[in-house]
């Protein structure tokens, strides 16, 4: 159906004058629907991702980075030095061409070129910009830097990861450049959706620690109505038990978590219902998440002479014998293995569908994650 | 009847004039929300009586568990509309099918292959109005072996990969307590949402069906794992309070300081071009520990990986550092010399934050049902013509029946009573 449809943004033109992840990931969404984008850089100084690891054949250069390849296929690159004295005027020239301006700037950079929202819109009012810089435009963070790395530390990430009574640990990532990127897109192709039907564009403030906020889940509420200042607790859960990531035998991971009933008598089914699942004290969700401990010791004893088998048939092939369970295990209780590559072979060689969201963000067809030791 | 206090109208919205139906779990409950503070008229479908199985979902308001007081319900569903339905009975499909007809986005999230079951399938619903956007959310996606699983967060967390890049080398894998996985489906669905509703408006009016899946969702949110596995054949794992560069354990970012944490990539850029400025600093206060002797600056500002002896001395000297100071004051002050450290914030420091003060994010919103008032998150987006806005408290169950099946179907009180007598709202 879809491929006779027209790519939605075909026909608009991007002045993309982000860089590292947030920005050239918005852009990338609207490059890989349809727009085109035009990466700006400049000349002399090429952008931070261009010397991030990985390098292809392990040869660093400008053109050579993975990280930089992935956050911008689809897009143009054209350089431009904004501080040759000719530098702003170009850019002012392109903008004129183009209906959408992204950038990522600390504040204030773009108004020092005269590439402001309020200048570039001097002659039209169609124009689209948005400025996404960590801490948006105003407030006594405004001017301050980082990436996402530490930015999840602001945003809270950092503090609800990691085991009680430790450190908190947080990603390995630079994570909520993964996070904001899809908040700002909703709110930009609104605009645009606007800008379609009314012909008006507009100024759009995005600050990427205000959008992570929103990913905090019940965190936000629990202290303001309760109370409660939520922290990290390992892998268990506010409300849930068991919940938890074991170890196997052989040194993989698994985590097993059940949130409803139906999940519990599942996993009682799975385990061939021994008769520490039937004790009183266990009936219920809330005695379950009180009894957590002894939970994690009969599951931690059950997943000790586990073993994944990579000949297993794939789940839905798989025999579903309630009895057996360690056969059946994996089909009706909400439990995985980590890696999702070994876990899950026929999802990761999927190939882009047309117009999934999560493609439209996607970094590559194939590949993904983890190791397990 | 007397109007209902929510939800607040928002005509100045950028999707003011679209109307969403919401049959979602908790992995399209924030995307829908995110709609409606734009604009949208977003209507909660829930089954009757028992109400969305969400409602169960904690915490509660002060800790008393019942269909209204789910800080979850709360906080994903406010300002939409809330009206009951009875999916398993065909009347009540056919209520939604005249709904889907006045509607413009359908969101649902039933496993797969059981929307056709009651009647949230493409096919049904693009039957009803061939210009329906439909997002189906679900924990794997709708087709391959694994479509049918049972997925929380937690398993979206680790078959996506999130776990493993956020793990501990001794400890294993760890998550992220607020739910990241659902966070991605959910908004990561909002895009796809939006890309489809603007390709309606550019195809004559064409919708499509939007397929997102959990775990692909959170394999989208991995950095550079994914050049990093392809190019250097290398699986990340558990780098615990380090930096991953190239596929290696880099510098560690998190140091200890005397109320809290600090993030500060680089060993708070002691490595890297930048490091003469942080060299400095510790040299004004005598706590250099040697590194700023000529030839250490040199090494620290060489973009050449350092050896793990020297790794250690450098962020030895940083942990040292730290430990005697405020994390507020070291922020300001590494921030000051050009270096974007950040604090560790807890939940409660967030609403706290000056930042966010100064920028007005925060939002009271006023629960005139047990006479209260309460601080939410605020906009993520600050649009210039058509602003964001928190359009009230989120809905009871069934709140909207009569609003809804009156304006939108022209149903009559009676009409309702005799569908409420046969349980189809």
């Amino acid at each position: 159906m879809s491929e006779a449809l027209k790519k939605p943004f075909a026909g608009l033109r991007v002045a993309d004058f982000a860089w590292v992840g947030v920005g050239p990931l918005v852009s990338k969404y609207l490059a890989d629907h349809g727009a085109e984008v035009i990466r700006i850089e400049s000349s002399t100084d090429p952008e931070t991702l261009r010397r991030g690891g990985p390098v292809v054949g392990g040869v660093p250069g400008v053109d050579n980075s993975g990280y930089f390849a992935n956050f911008n296929s689809s897009k143009y690159g054209v350089t431009l030095n904004l501080k040759h004295p000719r530098g702003p005027e170009l850019a002012r020239q392109l903008v004129a061409k183009c209906d959408i301006v992204t950038e990522s700037y600390t504040p204030g950079i773009m108004a020092r070129y005269g590439l402001d929202y309020a200048s570039l819109s001097k002659d039209r009012d169609d124009l689209l910009m948005i400025s996404m810089p960590l801490y948006g435009q105003t407030g006594p963070w405004g001017p301050y830097m980082g990436y996402g790395h530490v930015l999840q530390a602001a945003s809270g990430i950092n503090h609800l990861t990691g085991w009680p009574e430790d450190p908190p640990i947080g990603t390995g990532i630079a994570y909520t450049d993964f996070l904001v990127p899809h908040i700002a897109a909703i709110g930009l192709i609104a605009a645009l959706d606007y800008r379609r039907r009314t012909g008006k564009g507009q100024y759009i403030d995005f600050g990427q620690f205000e959008a992570a906020v929103h990913g905090l889940g019940t965190a936000v509420l629990d202290w303001t109505v309760n109370g409660h200042n939520q922290t990290r607790m390992g892998n268990h859960d506010i409300e849930a038990a068991p919940h938890n990531c074991y170890r196997a035998q052989d040194g993989r991971y698994v985590v097993i978590a059940c949130e409803t009933e139906k999940h519990w008598e599942a996993l009682k089914a799975a385990l061939g219902r021994p008769e520490w699942c039937d004790l009183e004290r266990m009936r219920r969700r809330w005695q379950r998440h009180n009894e957590y401990r002894e939970i994690d010791r009969h599951l931690q004893f059950w997943l000790d002479d586990y073993t994944y088998d990579p000949q297993r048939p794939p789940p839905d092939e798989a025999p579903r014998d309630p009895d057996a369970p360690r056969s059946g295990a994996s089909r009706p209780t909400s439990w995985s293995r980590i890696s999702s590559r070994s876990a899950c072979p026929a999802a990761s060689s999927r190939r882009p569908r047309t117009c999934s969201a999560t493609r439209s963000s996607s970094t590559g067809a194939t590949t993904t994650t983890s190791t397990t030791p | 009847m007397a109007s209902s206090p929510v939800p607040i109208p928002h005509p100045s919205g950028p999707l003011a004039g679209y109307r969403v139906l919401d049959f979602s779990d908790e992995k399209g409950q924030l995307c829908a929300r995110f709609l409606g503070e734009l604009g949208a008229d977003v209507i909660k479908v829930e089954p009757p009586r028992t109400g969305d199985l969400t409602r169960g979902r904690g915490p509660f308001f002060r800790g008393e568990e019942g269909l209204e007081t789910s800080l979850w319900w709360w906080t994903m569903n406010a300002g939409k509309r809330s009206i009951t339905c009875q999916l398993q009975l065909s009347a009540g499909r056919e209520l939604v099918q005249k709904l889907v007809a006045q509607a413009d986005i359908v969101i649902e999230t039933c496993m797969p292959p059981t929307a056709a079951d009651i009647g949230l399938d493409y096919a049904t619903l693009s039957a009803a109005n061939p210009g329906i956007v439909v997002v189906s959310i679900t924990n794997f996606g709708q087709t391959g072996p694994y479509r049918s699983w049972q997925a929380t967060d937690m398993v979206g967390a680790a078959m996506g990969g999130l776990m493993s890049v956020t793990g501990d080398p001794e400890r294993g894998p760890v998550r992220i307590l607020a739910p990241q996985a659902l966070t991605q489906a959910n908004i990561q669905a909002g895009v796809g949402a939006m890309t489809a509703l603007y390709a309606r408006g550019v195809n004559g009016g064409v919708g499509q069906h939007v397929d997102v899946s959990m775990q692909e969702a959170v394999v989208n949110a991995l950095d550079h794992s994914s050049p990093t596995y392809d190019i250097l054949g290398i699986d990340i794992f558990g780098p615990g309070i380090r930096r991953v560069n190239n596929g290696q354990l880099g510098a560690r970012y998190l140091y200890e300081a005397k109320d809290g944490w600090v993030a500060a990539l680089q060993a708070g850029h002691l490595i890297g071009p930048g490091a003469n400025a942080i060299i400095d600093w510790l040299a004004e206060t005598g706590e250099a520990n040697g590194l700023d002797a000529p030839e250490w600056r040199e090494k620290l500002t060489a973009l050449v990986p350092l050896s793990v002896e020297d790794r250690t001395r450098v962020e030895e000297t940083m942990i040292a550092f730290c430990r005697t100071r405020m994390k507020e004051d070291l922020v300001r002050e590494a921030q000051a010399r050009n270096a974007g450290w950040a604090p560790v914030f807890s939940p409660a420091e967030i609403v706290e934050s000056k930042q966010l003060a100064a920028r007005d994010y925060f939002v009271r919103v006023n629960h005139e049902d047990i006479g209260e008032s309460f601080t939410y998150a605020g906009a993520p987006w600050k649009l210039s013509e058509t602003p964001w806005a928190q359009r009230g408290r989120a809905p009871h169950l069934g709140e909207h029946n009569e609003d809804v099946y009156g304006e939108l179907l022209g149903l009559e009180p009676a009409d309702l009573r005799r569908l409420r007598m046969k349980m189809v709202i």
